[in-house]
């Protein structure tokens, strides 16, 4: 890794390179927020964005990707072109970023190699930018304020110029000739240091730290909390659906009108979804809210961590935001505080 | 295959010829051999699939209903109307179904009419095998339904409510600004597409078979809105709080 500065004013400049070999995927203003999409110059990026609707997860996997082809009459598959486009995503926050590692650790699980993924993430570069946490993030709570990889490039605002990480060779040759970066300061450091600090402190202090949650989440498995959040749960998936690391899917056929050819495709799918634990034969192994949101919570807070190493929640505070019912990780965090103290006392 | 139109303002079925650029390959999977609204040809003795539009307002609706059942291997019900009542309905909601019925038509109602009777949704007077959601209908959406009825198919039909379709769409949510929006307890399928035009949700998909209704209500409440507002909405496809059937009794149909 390599640390260099470049000015703000360089910026319009490295996304001006990106733009013309790349497809570049930026934070934009939307009507109601923010949301990752395809821009054409550099003023359109919202660089200080505080978070977006839904994440990045999109890009490596579709909402809706067409696996195969088939001839329905003949059971026969057909030859399916594969159009992935070269893209940069520039502006991913540190949790975002984590997101994808926990993406990739599935996704490129050597046992389980899934080629449709790997396509997009091969022809991706990513390019990180700081932030400033909002009161709905606990990043930091997840070990996830930090990206120490998965990334090409990592701006960090240092105050009218960023500290760039560089990670991959591609993306510090186009950096090198959009810009002209320098070698950091002590200056630079000192900097760096305080817009650390700075970020650090303005984590919204109501949001509980707990220790071994993992454990806490194995302890109070079968608490009348999880009913509790069961009742309120609408069943409407919106918290998957915002979610950066919720990435189980379903596969199923799809004909044309006429009938003749179907697609294989695969859609996102959601724990949180009636349907999703329903087996042949009929049986439901999690029929009720209080089971389904309760084993997403168990993914992302325990289950995970065993296989990856890692949580499957990395603090991003989307699903805060999205689910109308008030049930996030939040509200675990909140819980395990509330007992902690009764056992205090 | 026939299809046949009850009480209802014919969108549905108009809409299913809209899809004018695929309707030759839909239809060609199958016979057309009743169906009025394209040909004046009578209804035959026999047919394998009885598609209806349209909700039971008289006597003689049910009993068309129940001979189709009788005859059919497959019933389609299409539109909210057909599914649940839908706007036919609201006149068969709460008390004064006989007042509306007077106001309308005075003291005698005309023979053309035939027996009313308040209106009700296919699905009480027989059993359906598959509905195609909201009003109107998709005509690919009803593609998609003939299609598993002929072939059988490996999509699931979802219970899930339609907000996490509209976080798909990555929009923010009506709820923010006080605004009702029934996709807190609608079936999911739809692709939230009238959130997606601006509109919020106002239920013709029908009621998940899941849906929170209590959780709703507070949810809605919880954002100012008077509780009588979400009733009245609610009411405009869906009729009493059964709007939806059962997780069971769809999957014992859907096989
Ligand atoms: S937890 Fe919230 S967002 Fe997720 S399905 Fe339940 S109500 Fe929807
Ligand atoms: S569970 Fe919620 S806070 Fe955690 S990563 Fe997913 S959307 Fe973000």
């Amino acid at each position: 890794m390599l640390y260099r500065v470049i000015d703000g004013s360089e910026l319009p400049l490295l996304v001006e390179a990106f733009l013309e070999r790349y497809e570049v995927i930026a934070p934009v203003q939307t009507k109601k927020g923010y949301a990752f999409a395809p821009v054409d110059s550099f003023d359109q990026v919202a660089l200080d964005y505080p978070s977006t609707v839904s994440s990045l997860k999109k890009y490596y996997l579709p909402q809706r990707e067409t696996l195969f082809r088939f001839d329905a009459e003949t059971n026969e598959v057909l030859d399916l072109e594969v159009e992935v486009r070269p893209r940069v995503l520039f502006g991913a926050h540190a949790c975002d970023i984590n997101a994808i590692n926990c993406l990739n650790s599935v996704f490129e699980d050597a046992r389980y190699p899934d080629p449709y993924y790997e396509a997009h993430r091969r022809s991706m570069l990513v390019v990180g930018i700081s932030c400033t946490p909002t009161s709905e993030c606990f990043c930091q709570l997840m070990d996830a304020d930090e990206a120490r990889s998965g990334y090409d490039l990592f701006l960090q605002d240092i105050g009218g110029r960023y500290l760039v990480s560089m990670n991959s060779v591609e993306a510090a040759n186009i950096l090198e000739t959009a810009c002209n970066p320098r070698v950091a300061t002590d200056e630079d450091r000192r900097a760096f240091r305080q817009a650390t600090r700075r970020r650090q402190e303005s984590f919204n202090p109501a949001i509980p730290d707990i220790q071994e949650i993992p454990m806490l989440m194995d302890a109070f498995h079968s608490d009348a909390f999880w009913d509790e959040l069961g009742e309120r749960c609408l069943s409407c998936t919106a918290c998957s659906a915002v979610c950066p690391t919720c990435h189980c899917f379903d596969i199923r056929d799809v004909l044309d009108p006429d009938g003749r050819i179907g697609e294989r495709e695969r859609v996102w799918d959601a724990c949180t979804s009636p349907q999703f634990a329903t087996v042949t034969g009929g049986h439901n192994f999690r029929p009720t809210g209080r089971e389904r949101v309760r084993h997403r919570m168990y993914h992302k807070l325990n289950g995970f961590l065993a296989t990856h190493d890692r949580n499957l929640c990395v603090g991003c505070g989307r699903c805060v935001r999205a689910c109308k019912a008030n049930i996030s990780p939040i509200e675990v965090l909140r819980f395990f505080e509330k007992k902690g103290a009764e056992d205090a006392e | 295959m026939v299809v046949v139109g009850l009480a209802s303002c014919f969108g549905c079925q108009i809409n299913l010829t809209n899809a004018e650029a695929h309707l030759m390959d839909i239809l060609s999977q199958v016979d057309v051999e009743y169906w009025q609204l394209t040909s004046s040809d009578p209804m035959p003795e026999d047919f394998d699939i009885a598609v209806i539009e349209g909700a039971v307002t008289t006597k003689e609706a049910a009993e068309t209903v129940k001979a189709l059942r009788g005859i059919a291997d497959t019933v389609i019900t299409i539109g909210a109307c057909a599914n649940t009542g839908g706007i036919p309905g609201l006149a068969a909601e709460g008390a004064g179904y006989e007042e509306r019925i007077a106001a309308v038509y005075g003291a005698t109602v005309p023979a053309a009419c035939g027996t009313m009777v308040a209106p009700s949704a296919v699905g009480e007077h027989i059993a359906v095998d598959y509905e195609v959601a909201c009003c109107p209908v998709e005509p690919l959406d009803f593609a998609r339904v003939l299609q598993h009825a002929l072939y059988g198919s490996n999509v699931q039909q979802l219970t899930a409510t339609l907000c996490g379709e509209c976080k798909r769409n990555e929009r923010g949510c009506f709820y923010e600004d006080g605004t009702l929006c029934l996709g807190l307890v609608t079936r999911c399928g739809c692709g939230a597409r009238c959130p997606s035009l601006g509109r919020p949700c106002k239920g013709c998909a029908g009621l998940s078979a899941d849906a929170n209704l209590k959780g709703a209500r507070a949810i809605s409440a919880g954002c100012g809105i008077p509780t009588g507002r979400f009733e009245e909405v609610l009411r405009i496809f869906n009729h009493g709080e059964g709007g939806g059937d059962s997780t069971e009794a769809r999957s014992e149909r859907e096989g």
